[in-house]
């Protein structure tokens, strides 16, 4: 009887819990590897393994001291850029949103179509374009020219807007018109029904839209690295793929706790947020 | 509370519009000094539309969108039309600048004639903290001369030699302080790069060592310095002053008997750099390769990320299976770190000599008596590890998307098919696949597009390595087309072929065009979205 419990058991769920453990190893594994390593004593790359010997922070203190390598500095540079480009691409979106929303006028759906046509391509495709246009601007205005981040920021800035403000719409247009028509009637104005009602009714939205611009500007290698030319204006994509390059052996540890660094807020933000930013990311570019 | 509102949109918008016109104001005669005529255009034409929108009370609605725009339009549309521009130019290196630019650099250009033998005098070398040198010219007792000693290059750039007769002491030379005095043979060291330089005098007056003595002070002799080259705009040559030739325009360069002249002007060359694409071997075949393996990346990505996803959705898919939300949980890890960092921490754990990967595989490799995988340096093993990894990185999404996928079809059209006397593999095959594609074709599609261009993944992990050996351009078996542009335009180690680098990228542009016509045809996406606005 018990036997055959087991059987039916294996049968029916067994086999199913070996192959998720196999897999779980499969994503957990290089993950779990980095970070026990970050904290690991001794952790070259030839003698480092899951379980390290010993526990020590040094690895993380390398970070903060050694000159060559600005660790914090780019960290700080990464925030910067992503919180500020985030923010002001969400607010210029959100405007954009309310008025295609809104407001009834020519040529609106023809701005929304070329919205979803323009957002086809990538912004960073350009980016041969993108350089020699801030190489020339660095001429005429070097505080915005290449190797600057107001200039990195303004490119982040265009790169995501049309597709930000067509989600934010798409959430507006579910907001019901009846409450600000009926703010319309006791004479508000537009800028007032932005500010009172549709706003803070989309706060949700724009909560979600701002973290996954955050993500995407953070996560972003190709346009920083084109841009950013002096190691102390870096991010962190930029700084720990440059660094690291030669020695990935004596360098291990310290590889390990700037990738614990880099990625566990993102991881954090991601999981959080994973309903909403694959919900937006599938329902939203097809549903609007 | 209305009056309040009322005046903070009014503030915002005085406050904004004060920012912007003063970056207008700031900006116009700066484009004027450049002379750069588009710029003053574009800044000039949205002034003006800012202005226009934002002071009169026409025009509403593009009080709202007009900020946005100008940044899409800016950095987004106009850099897709300015990269057509750009692919039909030879811009590359020595070709950077403007005709006007590269006149103006040649023109400061400067010779020493042959007939200028000048005086001698005695002359004394120093050196910095930072091994630059500083030459003393002792013209006689009332012209003592100081300065920095430069090259060619620098001479426009630098100041003046100053007097400073104090650095002699009843005739002795006393260098200052944080010099250090060359010594005859130090300075026989470093003839060489001493023979390059020289101390500027006056515009036209140059102080030079002459003789190097090891025994007391080296002689300087002075020699005046002319304009090599002057342009002439009648018939549009150059003419070099030191050998009296007239140097015509070839193309892009000025060419003196048969020498092109560096710097040479971006001119607009028509079709070329497609041409060389096409039909340069030597371009064309790596192109090939490359393009090839851009479909075959992507396509083998979604797939095989595809594949292991739908698995294990369909493994947990089950009624009563407990850790179902812990394995969840778990399968969406690798989505959640960013790929920059994935792609450093991989670029490790494959490394062939220290690397995890070749540790966990090393009793494999005994087993079967094989030399451990040089993973990331051959053609195979490169391209592997490019999709192992992506495929680690690309399951979860694919995991999530099929999970919400299958729990939305309804259950009594699998159950109806089991009364029917389907199996699982048939009711799987006949009913759950195609209605799960339904749903996820689309989804699939972007995928694809994504990594088409996923240029994070293969410039930080392969670097596009290992090279193809014998090609013209810089360029790896494992390079997508993007980063093949980028290594054209940016770090291929053989200049910038910003020109070449912007006809491949209007090729990706195309394409990514057919594949986004495919999904929207595929989807009725388009159709969709129009009826929603």
């Amino acid at each position: 009887m018990a036997t055959s419990k087991v059987l039916n058991w294996a049968k029916e769920y067994g086999w199913r819990h070996l192959i998720a453990l196999i897999f779980t190893t499969f994503a957990v594994y290089p993950i779990l590897f980095v970070a026990t390593n970050s904290v690991a004593d001794f952790a070259n790359l030839t003698n480092s393994k899951l379980i390290p010997d010993g526990f020590t922070l040094k690895h993380y203190k390398l970070l903060s001291n050694d000159p060559l390598v600005p660790y914090y500095k780019w960290l700080f540079n990464t925030y910067k850029v992503a919180i500020i480009a985030g923010f002001f691409n969400v607010f210029l979106g959100t405007l954009a949103a309310y008025a295609f929303s809104r407001l009834k006028f020519k040529g609106r759906r023809a701005s929304l179509l070329t919205l979803v046509i323009v957002q086809m391509f990538p912004s960073f495709l350009a980016f041969v374009a993108i350089y020699l246009l801030f190489f020339q601007i660095s001429d005429v205005a070097p505080f915005m020219g290449l190797g600057t981040h107001i200039g990195l920021i303004l490119v982040y800035l265009g790169g995501s807007i049309g597709f930000n403000s067509w989600l934010i719409k798409g959430f507006m247009d579910t907001i019901s018109p009846s409450l600000d028509e009926a703010a319309k009637v006791d004479g508000a104005t537009d800028f007032q029904i932005f500010r009172r009602i549709i706003a803070p009714l989309s706060r949700p939205i724009l909560v979600v839209i701002f973290v996954i611009t955050f993500i995407g500007i953070y996560s972003d290698f190709i346009l920083a690295s084109i841009f950013l030319k002096d190691k102390n204006l870096w991010t962190v994509a930029v700084g720990i793929n440059t660094v690291f390059v030669d020695d990935f052996n004596a360098d291990w540890g310290v590889i390990a706790a700037s990738s614990v660094i880099a990625a566990t807020p993102i991881a954090v933000l991601f999981i959080f947020f994973q309903k909403q930013i694959t919900g937006g990311l599938t329902a939203g570019s097809v549903k609007g | 509370m209305i009056y309040l509102s009322m005046t903070l949109s009014k503030i915002l918008r005085y406050i904004f519009l004060a920012v912007f016109n003063a970056l207008i104001v700031y900006s116009i005669p700066l484009t004027l000094a450049y002379e750069s005529w588009f710029f003053l255009s574009l800044i000039v034409v949205v002034g003006l539309l800012v202005n226009f929108v934002y002071f009169t009370e026409k025009f509403q609605p593009m009080k709202w969108i007009l900020p946005g725009m100008i940044f899409m339009l800016s950095f987004v549309v106009f850099p897709a039309v300015y990269n057509t521009y750009v692919s039909f130019t030879n811009w590359s290196t020595g070709h950077i600048l403007t005709k006007t630019q590269a006149i103006n650099v040649l023109e400061d250009r400067v010779y020493t004639p042959e007939d200028q033998k000048g005086i001698e005098f005695e002359i004394y070398i120093l050196q910095d903290s930072n091994l630059n040198f500083y030459y003393v010219a002792y013209l006689d007792v009332q012209n003592i001369l100081f300065g920095k000693a430069v090259t060619n290059d620098e001479i426009f750039s630098t100041s003046l030699a100053t007097h400073e007769p104090s650095l002699f002491n009843n005739g002795e030379f006393v260098p200052p302080d944080g010099f250090n005095l060359l010594t005859g043979k130090e300075q026989v060291a470093n003839s060489s790069s001493l023979q390059e330089l020289s101390l500027v005098i006056d515009k036209n007056t140059r102080a030079q060592l002459y003789k190097i003595s090891v025994f007391g002070a080296s002689t300087g002799r002075l020699s005046s310095t002319s304009q090599l080259y002057t342009y002439d705009d009648v018939n549009d040559s150059l003419v070099n002053n030191a050998t009296n030739t007239i140097c015509p325009v070839v193309k892009d360069n000025f060419e003196c008997e048969g020498t092109e002249i560096e710097p040479g002007w971006r001119v607009f060359v028509g079709g070329e750099n497609y041409r060389k694409l096409f039909s340069s071997q030597r371009i064309r075949g790596p192109l090939n390769v490359v393009a090839k393996w851009t479909f075959q990346f992507a396509l083998l990505s979604v797939l095989l990320s595809f594949a292991v996803g739908l698995f294990l959705s369909m493994i947990l898919n089950k009624d009563g299976l407990k850790f179902q939300r812990i394995y969840r949980a778990i399968f969406i890890l690798p989505y959640a770190i960013p790929a920059f960092v994935s792609a450093l921490v991989w670029k490790g754990l494959l490394n062939p000599d220290y690397g995890l990967i070749n540790t966990w595989l090393g009793p494999i490799y005994d087993l079967i008596d094989m030399e451990p995988v040089k993973w990331l340096t051959t053609k195979e093993s490169a391209r592997t590890a490019v999709l192992l990894v992506n495929t680690w990185l690309g399951f979860p999404y694919m995991f999530l998307i099929t999970t919400g996928a299958l729990q939305s079809i309804p259950r009594e059209l699998i159950e109806a098919a089991k009364v029917d006397g389907a199996n699982g593999l048939q009711s799987f095959w006949r009913i759950t696949f195609p209605l799960l594609m339904v749903s996820i074709s689309p989804l699939l599609i972007g995928s694809f597009a994504y990594n088409f261009n996923n240029f994070t993944l293969i410039f930080l992990l392969s670097g596009g390595g290992p090279p193809i050996v014998g090609s013209d351009v810089s360029v790896g078996w494992t390079d997508i087309l993007i980063s093949f542009t980028y290594k054209l335009a940016i770090s291929g180690g053989r200049g910038n072929l910003f020109g070449l680098a912007s006809s491949v990228t209007i090729i990706i542009f195309a394409l990514v065009l057919i594949i986004s016509a495919i999904s929207f045809r595929y989807t009725k996406r388009l159709e969709r979205v129009y009826g929603n606005i």
